[in-house]
């Protein structure tokens, strides 16, 4: 086991400093013999917000389903809470509390509001805690519990599957795209749900195209472009290179 | 962030007690395997128990065979539903992502036309409004 374990590097004199809560080092994936990640270097914090920013195609996504366990690794490791996962199960992985939110809305359309927050409720929480809790988060949500999620707003679906994460009592959230075709008013009020989850401890990794509302709630904030991470920084260091890094210049 | 302190403890410790399975040898394939064995091991035993029970004339040696016969037989059966199971698993996941997406581009289309369909009606209406309304 000890093998397993990342030691982060500590000079004698350096404060003890946290293990990531998600780490990626030198990590690759490729679709068939397409490598589209090709060497990712990343850590999440403990509580924070970090913001990947890229282009299409930059391999966000991939990213991520590597994380959740969804997309095998071809090279590097993958550690969460300092315990190298490369090879683990998605669903042990979230089982122990990291909850990818996935691309798109990700809910079952055919069922109620009601029966796919029942869907997330296993073992820790009773569904009447998970159905009280995602009510008072999203109201809009508790107004249409009776109602088919398919035929909700692309936004309101948005809110059910973050509640419906919400309910697995995550201590990661990896979010994935969650401004995708959605009002901008309806971004800026998931985004502040993000960040007051945030403030309740819980780390979230969002990948995002459109920059400007996230970097309002990031810590921290990344560049990823041609598989690679190439910049990390604060919101405000990364909003100025963006522009550069989206258009090459 | 201290209320959630417990959480996060509690999540390493969780994540520290996970056991990695190495998925090239998941429980799914080796069902699956053991579904092939038991399709191919099946038959060897049918013709087996054949060889036997032909091969003497002692009574209690042909029921011996019999035995054989119906041991392959259930091997034939378990092992073809263990191949059938194993099989389809991995394409019932997939058939029902594609019912789930299928689903929400059906809602979607509909909810489209319903709206749209309330556009027109609500121009309508005012259209009728504006004629009614004296000049």
């Amino acid at each position: 086991m000890t093998g397993d374990r990342y030691e982060p590097d500590q000079g004698c004199d350096a404060p003890p400093a946290e293990t990531p809560v998600v780490e990626l080092r030198g990590v690759r994936a490729a679709y068939g013999t397409i490598e589209v990640l090709h060497g990712v270097d990343l850590a999440l914090r403990t509580g924070e917000v970090l913001a990947v920013l890229g282009p299409n195609g930059a391999g966000k996504t991939t990213m991520l389903e590597v994380v959740a366990g969804l997309h095998p690794l071809s090279g590097g490791d993958v550690f969460v809470a300092g315990r190298r996962v490369n090879g683990a199960a998605a669903s042990d992985l979230a089982r122990t509390g990291l909850c990818l939110i996935p691309e798109g809305r990700g809910v079952f359309p055919n069922l109620t509001v009601r029966e796919n927050l029942r869907m997330a409720s296993h073992g820790r929480r009773s569904t009447a805690d998970i159905e009280g809790a995602a009510y008072a988060r999203f109201p809009r949500l508790g107004e249409r519990r009776r109602q088919l999620a398919g035929t909700m707003s692309g936004g309101e679906q948005q809110m059910l599957a973050l509640a419906r994460g919400l309910a697995t009592d995550p201590a990661v959230l990896v979010l994935d795209e969650l401004s995708m075709g959605l009002a901008p008013l309806v971004v800026e009020e998931l985004y502040a749900q993000v960040s007051s989850l945030a403030r309740t401890g819980i780390s979230v990794l969002v990948v995002e195209q459109f920059a400007r509302v996230v970097l309002g709630v990031a810590d921290r904030a990344a560049i990823m472009l041609h598989g690679c991470v190439v910049d990390v920084g604060t919101p405000h260091e990364i909003e100025s290179k963006l522009s550069s890094a989206y258009l090459g210049g | 962030m201290s209320d959630n302190t417990q959480r996060i403890e509690q999540f390493r410790a969780e994540v520290a007690d996970m056991k990695l399975r190495d998925p090239a040898t998941g429980l799914d394939r080796l069902l699956v395997k053991l579904g092939v064995v038991g399709m191919v091991a099946g038959p060897c035993f049918g013709v087996a128990a054949w060889f036997i029970s032909h091969s003497t004339r002692n009574p209690l040696q042909q029921r011996d065979a019999i035995v054989v016969g119906l041991l392959g037989l259930t091997f034939a059966v378990v092992g073809a539903a263990l191949f059938v199971k194993g099989a389809m698993a991995g394409f019932l996941r997939f058939w029902m992502a594609r019912l789930c997406y299928e689903q929400q581009v059906q809602a979607d289309r509909i909810a489209g036309s319903l709206a749209a369909a309330n556009g027109q009606d609500g121009r309508r209406d005012r259209h009728a409004v504006r004629q009614v309304r004296p000049g």
